[in-house]
């Protein structure tokens, strides 16, 4: 802008001309300066309070337009389902080998509290005591009172979510959990394990194993790069449990257990030729799905992988393989079965025996003195050796975490005294699940099998071989003879060409010396004998029948029976045909053995 | 508006200056403020007790106030305008000091009757002191840079006070208030766009801290953007405000469910419902036309202070006359805004409706300095 001189030269001029004073001509053009400067000044003024104006009424209408589109929506309820998705991380389903749930997911909630949105606090605390007895009201007040978040529990029932939701508090709200839940309840207590919650967030949180399968598969199950299944879960992980057996052998050994007054029991069913664990049961047991809280819990330990116990005459035939694969004896070998001394240990049955007997009679009739100068004849290095290759020596080696702490309680040293404890089953002690793998592979054909969990475990290969086929198929003959004519008659069923050998071990008592009154009672078998599919371990923990106005504690009484009736409803379920007994291929004959 | 015409030049004197009140502004105030009551009784449940008769009481005072300021000649509180902003800027300060020590998360004072948010009171002597500067200031060098920035700076400094509290939407309220007295001072566009550009790449920068360790918002208001953002994704969480206050705003339809029917706000459905979120039990009871009418109050007042500003020649008077009606504007706009899904959740209240001691008095306060500038004003 060309500003207009204060003293114009010619007005200046003009002035002087008229006598008038020019300073006046200065004055008046600095007036009219500012006059206009502050006329700009108020026009620039009103025009922004007029375009300030026009911004409120452009607000001013689209808050209009937009309580308008209010006004005419449909009232409606929000949708929920965003809330409800299930939560990011989803644990595998765990089944058994045909498919049956074993372990899923549920979907729960969780209830926490945000404080800041909250109505009424103080009605909350009081309402959420009110649904869950075991919270304090005034401790609830306080923990709202200090307006943090928190959460109140990681997973409640329908029915309690519910009830906190009819509180009507915005302040109270749920986060979806998966929450694991069990349907087979007991049957699979001990084998399936336990999880437990890590990493809890408002919209998630991580379920991770805490114990059995569920532990020992963790990384598997919870492996978010698992194959996706069909119907959009990650794919199952499935057991070579199977659940009809399973759930079987847990009610006979649960009414076994009743009948026989016995503290614990435990069971095993092994498929021979793969080791694939078909049932396994540990009493008593406790509901999964409320599992004890307190790890002391006497229930929650697996008798079945986890306890070693001494076994008894179940090992004999660990003897006999011994002496038949050095060739220092046959089945029809005979045995001077009379008691003996050696190293200061008498060496003698419970009840009388003929003076010899053949090897096979030896176990049918479970000759401690026998047993004890075949294992002194092929020495300790030849025992050592074949319990090693049966697996003795190291842990089972099934899936499971707390049997990978069962390791063996083997002899301190292999002296002689030893050498004779050990050859009928006392000195060492074993789990039932050590000795099912080791009469699979003693009669599967000599193949060494290892106990698993896992379905899709393969048949033992001539790679794992550790006995030869010839002895294996004795000690299927004697097993056999054993319960046709020898200890384990109460174990027969007809049809199913049952195996086994019984075995009663004297529990130390307090005093640190075998207690008779307390046994620890083992059926070891196998079905059908001649081509065994399937090995049963049952053992009684200080069981006692009354019988003829006696109290028997041997395994014959006890768990013989229990055996059979296992095989007996386990075979159908099983697939295995009853058949008729083949003719023995050849009679016994009796040859003299140097003694 | 004044139903007196004086003589040229001359500020009536004595209690002659009622006659020369703002009557308009006055009138429509106590409007808005009677609905409040009547929203208030509602809410809980037919009762005075425990909101509107204290609100009531709160209002009178508010009034006494009011008055009591406007009798007051104009040039006293221009020449109190920097004084009280120094005064206001040590109460947050003291706040602050005092919150963090013992308190908790405190942002009042108690004065006995009434809490005193400084922040409250921030909001409006930030306006005195920059509608003083202005006035103060050669209308030459209202645009030069070094005399932009000290305006700036007195914005800047109670912003980062109450942002540290931490109250996002008061801080912004702040801002857009200080930028609503100097937008009308004259001060050159192109700062504004500046510091549009400026607040977006702010905002980048914030969502870019997310989940950073520089992270500059709390967690929970990140959650209320994205909700607001889609309120959709988390009905029961934290979309819960403003998916239960639409559901109630629809369901008022045209006319509303009557006085007392609100279903939504009834049934403690909406949490805050006596204070940031009132305006929803309105509409759900009275409906589209209760809304409009609220809102057509509202429009009015601010359409009488413009034009209040507009007509008066001082200009500390206009600048503070357009300066109080602007606040008083954003936060009824911003209200309106969060509470139809608009804007996120920031904790406004509806001015004079919403229930709250500091809000109303301070807002009082307010519309008696503008008063004082109405009658005041040179002739």
């Amino acid at each position: 802008m060309t500003r207009r001189p204060l003293r114009p030269l010619a007005g200046v001029i003009r002035a002087r001309r008229m006598g008038e004073d020019p300073d006046r001509i200065e004055a008046h053009r600095r007036a009219e300066r500012l006059q206009a400067l502050r006329a700009a000044e108020r026009r620039r003024a009103e025009w922004r309070l007029t375009l300030l104006g026009f911004g409120i009424v452009v607000a001013f209408a689209a808050t209009f337009l937009r309580m308008a589109a209010i006004a005419v929506s449909e009232p409606a309820e929000p949708a929920i389902a965003a809330a409800d998705s299930p939560p990011a991380i989803a644990r595998a389903d765990i089944t058994d080998r045909n498919g049956r749930l074993l372990a899923t997911n549920i979907l729960a909630h969780a209830i926490f509290s945000e404080p800041a949105w909250m109505v009424d606090p103080d009605a909350a605390a009081e309402g959420l005591a009110r649904i869950f007895p075991d919270l304090d009201a005034e401790e609830l007040k306080a923990r709202f009172a200090r307006k943090r978040f928190f959460f109140l529990r990681q997973a409640v029932t329908p029915e309690q979510m519910q009830a906190v939701h009819d509180l009507g508090e915005p302040g109270l709200k749920f986060a979806p959990r998966e929450v694991r839940v069990y349907p087979a309840g007991r049957a699979l207590a001990h084998v399936l394990g336990a999880t437990g919650i890590r990493n809890a967030d408002v919209d998630a949180a991580e379920l991770r194993g805490t114990a059995g399968v569920e532990l020992w598969f963790d990384d598997e199950l919870s492996d978010p790069a698992r194959p996706i299944g069909p119907d959009g879960r990650p794919q199952p992980l499935a057991l070579s449990i199977d659940l009809t057996a399973q759930v079987a052998l847990r009610e006979i050994l649960a009414a076994g257990m009743a009948r026989t007054r016995a503290r614990g029991a435990a069971g095993v069913v092994l498929d021979a030729r793969t080791g694939a664990i078909i049932a396994m049961v540990s009493l008593p047991d406790f509901d999964p799905n409320r599992r004890p809280r307190d790890p002391a819990d006497p229930r929650l330990f697996n008798r079945a992988a986890q306890g070693v116990y001494e076994l008894g005459s179940t090992l004999k035939p660990v003897t006999a393989a011994m002496v038949m694969e050095r060739g220092l004896a046959g089945p029809d070998t005979m045995v001077d079965a009379t008691p003996f001394r050696w190293a200061g240990m008498r060496v003698t049955d419970i009840h009388r025996m003929p003076p010899r007997l053949s090897l096979a009679r030896v176990i049918a009739e479970s000759s401690n003195p026998a047993t004890a100068r075949l294992a002194i004849l092929a020495g300790a290095r030849a025992q050592r050796d074949i319990l090693e290759r049966l697996g003795f020596f190291g842990v089972s080696g099934v899936e499971l975490p707390e049997a990978a702490q069962a390791r063996p309680l083997l002899p301190p040293r292999w002296s002689d005294p030893y050498v004779i404890t050990v050859s009928f089953g006392h000195g060492i002690a074993v789990t039932p699940l050590h000795l099912a793998a080791a009469y699979a592979t003693m009669t599967n054909g000599g193949l060494r099998v290892r106990p698993t969990l896992r379905r899709e475990a393969a048949p033992a290969t001539e790679a794992d071989r550790v006995l030869p086929a010839e002895v294996s198929r004795q000690l299927r003959a004697m097993l056999r003879l054993a319960v046709t004519e020898g200890t384990g008659k109460a174990a027969d069923v007809p049809g199913y060409l049952v195996g086994g050998k019984t075995g009663t071990a004297e529990k130390i008592g307090p005093d640190g010396r075998y207690d008779p009154k307390r046994t620890l009672t083992t059926f070891a078998g196998i079905f059908p004998a001649d081509d065994p599919a399937y090995v049963v371990v049952l053992t009684l923990d200080e069981a006692s029948v009354e019988a003829h106005g006696r109290t028997w504690r041997t395994a014959g009484w006890t768990v013989a029976p229990l055996a059979g009736e296992t095989i007996r409803r386990l075979a159908p379920i099983l697939g295995v045909r009853p058949r008729p007994e083949p003719t023995p291929e050849r009679a016994p004959t009796l040859i003299k053995v140097r003694n | 508006m004044s139903l007196h015409d004086p003589a040229e030049g001359r500020a009536p004197a004595g209690f002659l200056r009622l006659l020369h009140f703002n009557w308009a502004i006055l009138l429509l105030l106590i409007a808005v403020a009677a609905i409040g009551f009547v929203m208030l009784i509602s809410v809980a449940g037919g009762s005075l007790q425990p909101w509107a008769g204290r609100q009531m009481l709160r209002f009178g005072i508010g009034l006494a106030l009011m008055f009591t300021v406007a009798m007051i000649h104009v040039r006293f509180w221009r020449s109190l305008s920097v004084a009280a902003y120094l005064g206001s800027l040590v109460l947050l300060v003291a706040v602050e000091l005092i919150g963090s020590v013992g308190m908790g998360a405190q942002r009042w004072i108690d004065l006995g009757f009434f809490h005193l948010q400084p922040s409250e009171l921030m909001k409006i002597t930030l306006v005195m002191a920059l509608a003083r500067y202005y006035d103060w200031l050669e209308p030459e060098l209202v645009s030069r840079p070094l005399w932009v920035a000290v305006p700036v700076a007195m914005t800047l400094v109670p912003m980062a006070l109450v942002l540290m509290q931490p109250d996002l939407g008061t801080a912004l309220l702040l801002a857009a208030g200080a930028a609503m007295v100097m937008f009308l001072a004259g001060v050159s566009l192109w700062y504004f766009a500046a510091a549009g550009l400026a607040a977006v790449a702010l905002v980048a920068a914030v969502f870019a801290s997310q989940g950073t360790s520089w992270q500059l918002l709390h967690d929970y208001q990140f959650r209320r953007i994205e909700t607001f953002l889609d309120p959709s994704t988390d009905p029961l969480g934290a979309g819960y405000h403003i998916t239960q206050s639409t559901i109630a705003m629809g369901s008022g339809g045209l006319t509303g469910r009557g006085f007392m029917q609100g279903t939504q706000s009834r049934l403690n459905f909406l949490p805050e419902k006596h204070t940031d979120f009132i305006f929803t039990t309105l509409a759900e009871e009275f409906g589209f036309v209760g809304a409009l009418a609220l809102l057509g109050l509202y429009a009015l007042i601010v359409i009488f202070g413009l034009a209040s500003a507009l007509t008066n020649r001082d200009r500390y008077g206009a600048l503070l006359t357009g300066g109080i009606t602007s606040t008083f504007f954003l936060y009824f706009a911003v209200n309106m805004a969060m509470v139809m899904g608009l804007a996120p959740v920031v904790g406004v209240p509806l001015p004079l409706v919403s229930y709250g001691g500091s809000a109303m008095l301070v807002l009082m306060g307010a519309f008696g300095l503008l008063q004082s500038a109405h009658v005041h004003r040179p002739r």
